[in-house]
């Protein structure tokens, strides 16, 4: 390492708050280009679902409300 | 733009196969591990190599370190601006509709590093220039970067119809390019705070060996980061354009299952 122990290597001669700060920001910026997708991404899926699941329910409710005898009755 | 394509080539297999949503969205899934796992990697490496291995600038002490983040993402903010424009003009020329989500997944990727630059920049100018912000050129012309990015992520959602917006949304991207070699020559046209380019291809880097190895180390790493997250984007453009789709509406079905 090029400095002597931990404690310099935080400070970096003073130099450590804008140097931590640079990295902190950066790392935080693209933790959240990757993670906002990932969580995303479920979300999508579960939202696919949940079209899905109302078409049948929208189906089932038709099926429900126009009994098969009528239906022939009317032919 | 059509007559354009008449004579351009379009009946190559794999053009058409990557042209494919579905066939990319299944694709890049298996790419996905792979990309993270080494991004991750040549990232960690180069992180510690150049804040804690790096010798400090005779100059500057440690501050330079800023370096080692503040370039590679200047760097892919302006590749990335080039592969959005890339994908704009692809989709105008030949529709096709792959490009345009990647270039939708590209603008806010951009504009988020262009960020990074632009922060990264303005804490290292405070030890350095003595302030965080100047109107220099350099700086000036990144802020233009990053409105343009912020146009192409609003006219996106500026239209009704999806088509509209790409197309939309692909000239202003086309049309900003300009702004890309104003960036790079800034330094060199005006006279500016900023110091020159450290890395150019056409010379040997104005750096030590010890100093310029971790930021290729970097710049390597961004690269591969930025196509985890170009393709993550992209990705759920797909899932978000094709929702009706039967292939969509299985793979759903079947996440939810398991």
């Amino acid at each position: 390492m090029y400095f002597e122990s931990i404690e310099a290597l935080l400070n970096m001669s003073g130099h450590g708050v804008y140097v931590w700060s640079s990295v902190a920001v950066t790392l935080a910026a693209m933790l959240w280009l990757v993670s906002a997708p990932l969580l995303n991404h479920r979300a999508l899926l579960k939202e696919v679902n949940r079209d899905i699941q109302r078409q049948q329910d929208r189906e089932l409710a038709l099926k429900a409300t126009v009994p098969t005898d009528n239906h022939k009755e009317s032919h | 733009m059509s007559r354009l394509s008449n004579w351009l080539p379009t009946n190559w297999q794999w053009f058409n196969r990557l042209g494919s949503p579905r066939w990319f969205y299944h694709r890049s899934e298996r790419w996905l591990p792979w990309l993270s796992l080494a991004a991750l990697l040549v990232l960690a490496t180069g992180l510690v190599w150049g804040l804690a291995f790096a010798p400090e600038d005779a100059k500057q002490g440690n501050s330079f370190r800023i370096i080692y983040i503040h370039v590679p993402a200047a760097f892919l903010a302006q590749s990335g601006y080039f592969i959005m424009a890339i994908a704009g003009a692809i989709g105008l020329i030949w529709k096709m509709k792959i490009s345009y989500m990647v270039m939708k997944a590209a603008a806010p990727i951009g504009a988020a590093l262009t960020f990074i630059a632009l922060f990264t920049g303005a804490v290292w100018g405070k030890p350095t220039w003595g302030a965080y912000w100047v109107w220099d050129a350099r700086i000036t012309s990144m802020l233009i970067l990053l409105f343009l990015y912020a146009g192409v992520m609003a006219l996106q959602y500026a239209y009704h119809s999806v088509d509209a917006a790409s197309k939309a949304s692909a000239i202003l991207a086309l049309v900003g390019t300009v702004n890309i070699p104003i960036i790079n020559k800034s330094v060199d046209w005006w006279y500016t705070l900023h110091q020159p380019a450290t890395i150019k291809l056409t010379s040997a880097p104005s750096m030590h060996m010890d100093m310029f190895m971790p930021l290729l180390v970097m710049i390597v790493g961004f690269y591969l980061f930025y196509a985890v997250a170009l393709i993550l984007h992209t990705r759920n453009e797909i899932l978000r354009r094709e929702r009706k789709t039967s292939w969509v509406r299985e793979l759903a079905t079947a996440k939810a299952g398991g």
